[in-house]
């Protein structure tokens, strides 16, 4: 049988698989503790396990000043590396004595914070925890071993061309604006940097009054309460006010901003493609899901298909929406032999014409509809990402319906619908490309595209 | 070697004391069709969806020069047609029914993942069932893997210099054993497999007597077993492959490797020959991995990233296989560092191992991270099917995993000298060394 007729006829013969996902985020119980401090709780009995995340929005990478990237990651690496009581090695010890998970990072708008237990730990790791977050050290010996540590790490992203891409991108995508801070650090940044600006970091960012925190696992409410009135209810709401966590808009890119950086070891190109995406909780979330399913978002989209499937120039080539309170980010990226990277953009190109001129057909649309009504109940499977929901939900203002109303949303769209999302989303003229890769081999190919800008991995910064 | 993103972690052998009663061994089921085929059932209905995980017994270890990374091709080509599904059309179809899928190819087993909504249940096992005799490895499609597959090595290998050493000191470390090459196969290799030969190898071992089915979810068993006996029932049993039968001689001296290439930064890794995954002594070196590597209090984090500043990263440890492979010790030397003073601090600390032992604080904190690591992966379905199906093809039967406990238990903390002893000895030890070209040592 005729390849193309087969899936014809295998399309016809499908049921149509679309029924609502029955599965509910349960609504947590709420705390509000005596320092501010807000605690969204569920009991999940199922394991002997506990988890618990807290966000403390405005000590995030975003809210470094200015040339200082990484300052946010190092205090947050610091948190764990000393404290009034404890030295670096003895919380180190505690912290895998229980086999515990435990991590504070840095994300764009917020730090976060995030352990996991067998219950019977669950009060010594929250006093760790409370510890490292209430009465840090921020020594001198550990901050020098860290800082150190992140310079060298520096060079070891840029051995690696798809770490390094990532780097690169964001500085070229948002420039001066603060999502363009790079937690990892700058040559420059993690030069200028000082434990001065560190200690003071922390001490006007990170504050119970403003962080939110959820627990889902197996513990009692008594119990829970208990412990955390023990723990993290001691510490201190400063008498200031907190600062402003307000974000400037999220530059859009205005004409073609291409970067082409020289990796003469590289035997593969690769790539990133941005342009603008929309804000988190924004009404055109659903849509946008299913368009992105469909053009770069699973095994079979579009973008896969041609440069995988069909023709083998890769191993794998996506694209994704991210989002944050004040705008958001559309990205494609993939690699490929350095000869190929012209051939893999052409076709790249092309997809998001088609895209922004045709639309999808309504099976396809019918396919991104089951597969994401289909994948999404295992989204919510753990203590921990049940913890992550109710914490996102919070700090997005999203409400705790909201999954309902988006997988409804999801239900309800149209092709038109996902054709009008392509248009308005998907770049043509405005975007940013950052090509990494052996210039020798790759740069004739890319002279079509416009003039690159053109970096040495070898030089300082990305 | 996974299909897709992202690298795949054997998560497995975690302690099972005190196992919670809602994962009981009497809740799993098993049953066996005329033709060999063995199914696992194990029903959890918290959730809509289920994981359904295909296990063939056959990776790397099955091959043979000229055909290494064929297992991983034929991982790929699972998704690239049969007589009935044209190329791309079980993963257009799957995605249709909500479906999403990878797979994953070992030294010692390949595997199918597939996770969906539980209303597409009978679709999806009839997918599986065809493909499981069905493929038909068009020419054309066939070539085109074969570029996918090759840009995958030069992606995961040749621009992964951590992945170049490895490739170089495993095949250094092991000679005659098949696990001398890596899951990927040689690029030579990917660049001229025969397709009569990849046919052949995929009848031998894509047979129902030689593969485990696992199911994790939100569905009736017997019903379940109906649908498995209608679409898996008529593939006939294959002739058992042949067994694997070359023995890896000891090894008699240090051994090192030393690769030069353009890199900002040096990488390093020691190698000692391991037992396999069901010899006790596997257990014992299990259970020191923890206070030697694993977490920032362990012994050589300590010595080479805090105390003496070597190093940015230390991990490894024993890697649990059908026979035997290898205990690892991977550091990412700090640029410029000082690569025999690396070796000579490892030394010294497996020396204190087989001189003092651990303490009993440090025995303590492994059976705990045992434990922890265990019931974290029992939170979902795929994690209890991983779990089941990669026991039960490593070590003969996943009932070893509720006994795994006293396996564990019954390593004495005063034995660990003596095992230390056995392996971490200079006749065991291969060393390899990643130097930037023109830079330091």
């Amino acid at each position: 049988m005729n390849r193309l007729l087969a899936l014809f006829l295998s399309i016809l013969f499908l049921i149509p698989a679309v029924s609502m996902a029955t599965i509910k985020l349960p609504q947590p119980e709420k705390i509000v503790l005596e320092n501010g401090l807000t605690v969204y709780f569920y009991r999940n009995p199922e394991l002997p396990l506990v988890s618990f995340r807290m966000i403390i929005p405005g000590a995030g990478s975003a809210f470094e000043p200015q040339g200082l990237d990484g300052l946010a990651n190092l205090t947050a690496e610091l948190l764990l590396k000393g404290t009034s009581t404890m030295t670096a090695e003895e919380i180190a010890e505690a912290l895998d004595f229980l086999g515990a998970r435990f991590a504070i990072s840095d994300a764009e708008e917020y730090a976060t914070v995030y352990g996991e237990c067998l219950s019977e730990h669950l009060p010594r790791l929250l006093q760790i925890a409370s510890e490292c977050l209430i009465s840090p050290a921020f020594k001198e010996d550990e901050y020098k071993k860290e800082l150190s540590r992140k310079i060298d790490n520096l060079k070891a992203i840029k051995d690696n061309p798809g770490s390094a891409l990532r780097q690169y991108f964001r500085k070229a995508y948002f420039g001066d604006h603060p999502f363009g801070h790079l937690s990892v650090g700058t040559d420059s940044s993690l030069k200028k940097m000082t434990l001065q600006e560190i200690k003071k970091f922390y001490s006007s960012r990170y504050r119970p009054d403003v962080a939110i925190m959820a627990v889902v696992g197996e513990v009692e409410k008594e119990k829970l309460l208990e412990i955390l009135k023990s723990t993290i209810g001691k510490w201190p709401k400063p008498s200031t006010p907190a600062p402003s966590i307000s974000i400037p808009p999220v530059p859009v890119p205005k004409g073609k901003k291409l970067i082409f950086v020289d990796k003469p070891d590289a035997t593969q190109s690769y790539f990133a493609l941005g342009a603008p995406g929309y804000p988190v909780g924004d009404k055109i979330s659903a849509r946008a899901s299913i368009m992105n399913t469909l053009w770069g978002g699973r095994f079979t989209s579009w973008l896969n298909t041609e440069l995988r499937i069909k023709r083998g120039l890769t191993y794998g080539a996506s694209s994704s929406f991210q989002s944050w309170k004040i705008g958001g980010l559309f990205m494609a990226s993939s690699y490929t032999k350095n000869d190929k990277i012209g051939e893999m953009l052409d076709i790249t190109f092309d997809l998001l014409k088609k895209a922004k001129a045709q639309g999808f057909s309504a099976e396809e649309v019918d396919s991104a509809r089951n597969y994401i009504l289909g994948q999404f109940p295992p989204t919510l499977e753990t203590n921990s990402s049940k913890a992550n929901a109710y914490l996102r939900l919070i700090y997005y203002g999203l409400g705790f319906d909201y999954y309902d109303k988006y997988l409804k949303e999801i239900s309800n769209a149209r092709p038109e619908d996902i054709k009008a999302v392509a248009t308005k989303l998907l770049p043509e003229s405005d975007f940013v490309l950052v090509v990494v890769g052996k210039g020798a081999e790759a740069k004739k190919h890319l002279e079509k595209y416009g003039k690159f800008q053109e970096k040495k991995i070898t030089d300082p910064d990305f | 070697m996974p299909k897709k993103m992202g690298l795949f972690v054997l998560s497995l052998f975690f302690l099972t004391a005190m196992l919670q009663a809602t994962f009981k061994k009497e809740d799993i089921k098993v049953h066996r069709l005329e033709n060999g085929l063995k199914i696992i059932f194990y029903e959890d209905h918290k959730i809509p969806n289920i994981a359904y995980y295909t296990f063939f017994k056959v990776g790397s270890r099955n091959e043979r020069p000229g055909l290494t990374g064929v297992s991983h091709f034929i991982e790929h080509m699972m998704f690239n047609g049969t007589q009935k599904f044209g190329p791309g059309e079980f993963d257009r179809i799957m995605e249709f029914y909500g479906g999403a899928n990878n797979a994953y190819t070992s030294d010692d087993m390949t595997a199918y993942t597939d996770w969906f909504p539980s209303h597409a249940l009978e679709k999806m096992i009839e997918l599986e069932a065809d493909r499981m005799q069905g493929l038909i490895f068009d020419p054309k499609v066939f070539e085109s893997e074969r570029g996918v597959v090759a840009s995958e090595r030069r992606m995961s290998v040749e621009n992964n210099n951590e992945a170049i050493l490895h490739e170089n000191v495993r095949a250094t470390a092991i000679m005659a054993h098949p696990y001398h090459w890596d899951v990927i196969g040689w690029m030579s290799d990917i660049l001229s497999w025969r397709r009569e030969e990849v046919i052949q190898y995929y009848r031998t071992y894509y047979a129902p007597n030689n593969a485990v089915l696992v199911i994790v979810g939100d569905f009736d068993s017997q019903k379940t077993l109906d649908l498995i006996k209608k679409y898996y029932g008529p593939i006939p049993a294959q002739s058992p492959p042949p067994p694997v039968t070359t023995t890896e001689p000891p090894q008699m001296g240090r051994k090192e490797v030393v690769i030069k290439k353009e890199a900002q930064t040096p990488s390093f890794m020691v190698v000692y020959h391991g037992p396999r995954c069901t010899d006790p002594d596997f257990f014992a070196l299990s259970l020191l991995e923890k206070p030697l590597l694993q977490g920032e209090s362990s012994r050589l984090y300590r010595r080479l990233v805090r105390d003496e500043q070597l190093a940015i990263s230390v991990s490894g440890g024993i890697e649990e296989k059908i026979d035997p492979y290898l205990f690892s010790i991977y550091v990412k030397p700090r640029p410029g560092a000082d690569l025999d003073k690396i070796e000579k601090v490892i030394d010294e600390e497996l020396n204190k191992i087989i001189e003092q032992g651990i303490t009993e604080q440090e025995y303590q904190k492994a059976m705990n991270i045992i434990r922890s690591d265990f019931y974290f992966s029992l939170q979902t379905n795929s994690g209890k099917a991983n779990l089941i199906g990669a026991m039960e093809l490593l070590t003969g039967n996943y009932e070893n995993l509720f006994t795994i406990v006293d396996r564990y238990a019954s390593v004495k903390r005063e034995e660990l000298p003596a095992v230390a002893k056995k392996y971490f000895n200079d006749l065991n030890k291969t060393v390899g060394k990643l130097i930037p070209q023109g830079g330091s040592k």
